[in-house]
């Protein structure tokens, strides 16, 4: 099976005869049998929100590859957003990285194109204190790791300590219906609520999913088929979801993409959002009074008792079109590494929350106390589309923000009852089945 | 006009496949004129537009191979109910901002084209909506239409608007109100000085003479301007409702098609499901979906236009 993946799943005759014509070259030629290990490796990332996390790899840990190996790392990066659009183009044209970064759900939507780098997550799962089961869910296509889990943008709770202390909280609400009551007083006081629920990317998935999970509710059962979205808790949840909306938020969030709630946090003009650590980061950077009173804590819990968290996951993979496969995964091999790992991770603070164990008390968890709860949240977190495996429906689900657009109509108004079934038929269709 | 007939009558039109014949003929320097934009347009038009329908034919996801499906792709579109509001959507996005561009473009080329302090300098300044790139500008109109940082909004609010006034972006009727405010913006200045190159070409004696038949300006305008701006007019439009139907940078920056679809175009919507959900073969297809009214509307130009002899 390994040989199998070196040279790609999807072979073709074209492709043998290509690589059988480039031998017949060599050997014509001259051509030394035994290949010399490449110059340059292209490793694609995202433009990290924090540029500090961007400079270290440039700075420290690509110069230090080159000093080892005498491999260059060409890091390259693509603006915030448009990386999946670079990812597609370079699997369709079969060229153009070697280790490529993903997010969300794309080690199960390119599976095909990645390499099998089970023995590396084994190895470094082993060596670095064992992987958090959440990272399996991420990176774990029918048995085989397609991608190295890097880390988890958590997106938690972000609030006034301040603004909730004067309403009469000391901490923040522990359930869905005591942050309701808690945003009725602080709305009341001209501190509304700020939460996504336009099409972004991450942070209105980052609340609706948890919520509606705790609510016991979901699109689609975990046999991967039965589409569930029309029932009692689903109907709970969305209910719930117009009430919390109408009475504690902002109507514009209806419109919002991932970077409104940030600016809406601090100019001051919402007092809780669902966010990643960043809100806090830029905080501490730019306007020390609101960091002071600042907190990030976990999700409410609902009804079922538990609470959860969304799965916003970064992974690498080895392209099949890689320039040379075996040094792609000796590179991701040597920066999974803690001599690596460790500076990459603290350049961030802990953004990218670690999915190894081993890193579980590292300083840059202490270093910020309040970042802590991101470290927790991965106990709870799953990927959108949960309990159902990933699949291509699914991310269909996902891309044409099915279950977010079901809320935002019932938060904009819309009956409960009309909004969950047209989402009903429309995951169905989607699925293939008859509405 | 006598010069031109006698000319005409001078020189008789050859037929078309005459005139194809001639091409033909001539030199091989004429060939390779003519060879390199028609290379080019295979290469970058022709490709793309043929591969672009082979795609929406099959069943292809990225990474995957292809199945071919026939018009599957369609016969899913057609029962997805997001898919019918997002023809609705851009129906109105493009009928109204054409409306509203072509209105807009027609009076401020009026007013260019008059003698006053500053001409040049205002003609220059209309043309900056168009110069500066789509998503430098948008994300400009992004901060004006955020209600915590609102020119508008912080106007409304002292105008005695509850704060923090309308949600432009939030709302599904002030979201597609506001893309569309935002393209015709946008597009005015296309119109604008398409037009006003058109006025200028309209020669002066013949509004002497309507003067002098006494004509008011209303009627100068109706009988003079109006009729021979036409083609100019109607050549603008066509390219304005094919860039208009097609927009993606402008909603894709502002609302990505929110808030719950309500501005979701073809553009938008085909991105989403190419790219997010990684089905090439339906994206292809939303894409396509726009071809028939884009290609109505350019035979219905074209059939004009050549029934006018312009």
């Amino acid at each position: 099976m390994a040989n199998r993946d070196m040279v790609g799943a999807t072979s073709s005759r074209r492709d043998f005869l290509r690589v059988a014509a480039a031998g017949a070259l060599g050997t014509v030629v001259g051509v030394p049998a035994a290949r010399a290990a490449p110059t340059t490796l292209t490793f694609l990332h995202d433009s990290s929100f924090i540029r500090d996390f961007d400079a270290y790899f440039q700075n420290q840990l690509a110069p230090r590859y080159l000093k080892e190996t005498g491999t260059k790392i060409d890091y390259e990066l693509t603006s915030v957003g448009t990386l999946q659009t670079r990812v597609s183009a370079i699997i369709e044209t079969g060229s153009g990285a070697d280790v490529l970064l993903n997010n969300f759900n794309w080690p199960f939507l390119y599976d095909e194109k990645y390499v099998d780098v089970s023995d590396i997550a084994e190895e470094i799962g082993k060596a670095q204190g064992g992987w958090y089961d959440a990272a399996k869910e991420a990176v774990v296509v029918n048995g085989k790791w397609k991608a190295i889990p890097f880390g988890n943008i958590g997106q938690l709770m972000n609030y006034r300590i301040d603004w909730f202390h004067e309403v009469g909280y000391d901490k923040f609400p522990d359930t869905w219906e005591e942050l309701l009551e808690a945003g009725i007083k602080l709305n009341e006081k001209g501190h509304p609520f700020g939460f996504e629920l336009g099409h972004g990317f991450g942070d209105n998935h980052g609340w609706i999913y948890p919520l509606m999970w705790s609510f016991g509710a979901h699109e689609v059962e975990a046999d991967g088929t039965t589409v569930v979205v029309d029932s009692d808790e689903m109907a709970r949840a969305v209910d719930f979801a117009r009430t919390f909306f109408q009475k504690t938020t902002l109507e514009d969030c209806l419109g919002w993409n991932d970077a409104s709630n940030n600016k809406a946090y601090l100019s001051q003009q919402i007092s809780c959002t669902n966010n990643a650590e960043s809100i806090l980061w830029v905080a501490k950077r730019d306007f020390p009074e609101i960091a002071a009173v600042t907190g990030q804590t976990l999700n409410p819990k609902g009804p079922t008792g538990k609470r959860f968290h969304i799965l916003l996951p970064w992974s690498h993979s080895v392209f099949t079109g890689a320039t040379d496969i075996a040094a792609a995964k000796e590179f991701l091999r040597w920066l999974m590494q803690p001599q690596q790992l460790e500076g990459w991770y603290a350049s961030a603070e802990s953004y990218y929350a670690p999915y190894l164990h081993g890193y579980d008390n590292a300083k840059f968890w202490t270093a910020e106390p309040r970042n802590l709860p991101y470290r927790e949240s991965l106990a709870t977190s799953h990927l959108p589309g949960w309990p159902a495996p990933v699949s291509r429906p699914q991310a269909e689900v996902i891309a044409k923000y099915v279950i977010i657009d079901m809320f935002a109509k019932a938060c904009g108004g819309a009956n409960t009852k009309e909004v969950m079934k047209t989402a009903q038929a429309q995951v169905k269709q989607i699925y293939g089945q008859p509405a | 006009m006598v010069l031109r007939s006698e000319s005409a009558v001078a020189v008789p039109a050859r037929p078309l496949s005459r005139a194809r014949f001639r091409i033909k003929e001539g030199t091989a320097f004429g060939w390779m004129m003519a060879a390199l934009p028609l290379l080019f347009l295979v290469a970058f038009v022709g490709y793309p537009f043929v591969y672009g329908i082979w795609l929406s034919l099959e069943n292809r996801s990225v990474a995957r191979p292809a199945v071919f499906v026939g018009l599957g792709n369609f016969i899913a579109d057609a029962r997805d109910p997001v898919f019918w509001q997002v023809v609705r959507n851009t129906f109105v996005y493009t009928i109204v901002a054409t409306v509203l561009k072509a209105g807009g473009g027609l009076a401020l080329a009026l007013v260019m084209n008059q003698n006053f302090r500053g001409k040049n300098l205002v003609r220059a300044m209309v043309l900056l909506p168009f110069i500066v790139p789509t998503v430098l500008s948008t994300i400009a109109w992004m901060w004006i239409l955020d209600p915590a940082f609102s020119v508008l909004n912080w106007f409304l609010v002292h105008l005695g608007e509850r704060p923090p006034g309308p949600s432009w972006l939030g709302n599904p009727y002030l979201a597609m109100g506001s893309v569309i405010f935002v393209n015709t913006w946008r597009g005015l200045p296309f119109y604008a000085i398409t037009l006003l190159a058109g006025l200028q070409t309209i020669p002066g004696d013949l509004y002497d003479a309507a003067t002098i038949d006494g004509a008011g300006s209303w009627h100068r305008f109706r009988y003079v301007t109006l009729p021979l701006l036409q083609p100019v007019i109607l050549i603008v439009t066509m390219f304005s409702v094919i860039f208009t139907f097609s927009d993606f940078q402008l909603v894709y920056v502002l609302t990505r098609g929110g808030p719950a679809n309500a501005t979701h175009l073809f553009a938008t919507y085909s991105f989403d499901i190419a790219m997010s959900a990684g089905q090439l073969g339906r994206g292809a297809s939303v894409a396509l979906a726009m071809l028939p009214a884009l290609a109505l509307v350019i035979a219905a130009l074209t059939l004009y236009m050549r029934r006018r002899r312009w």
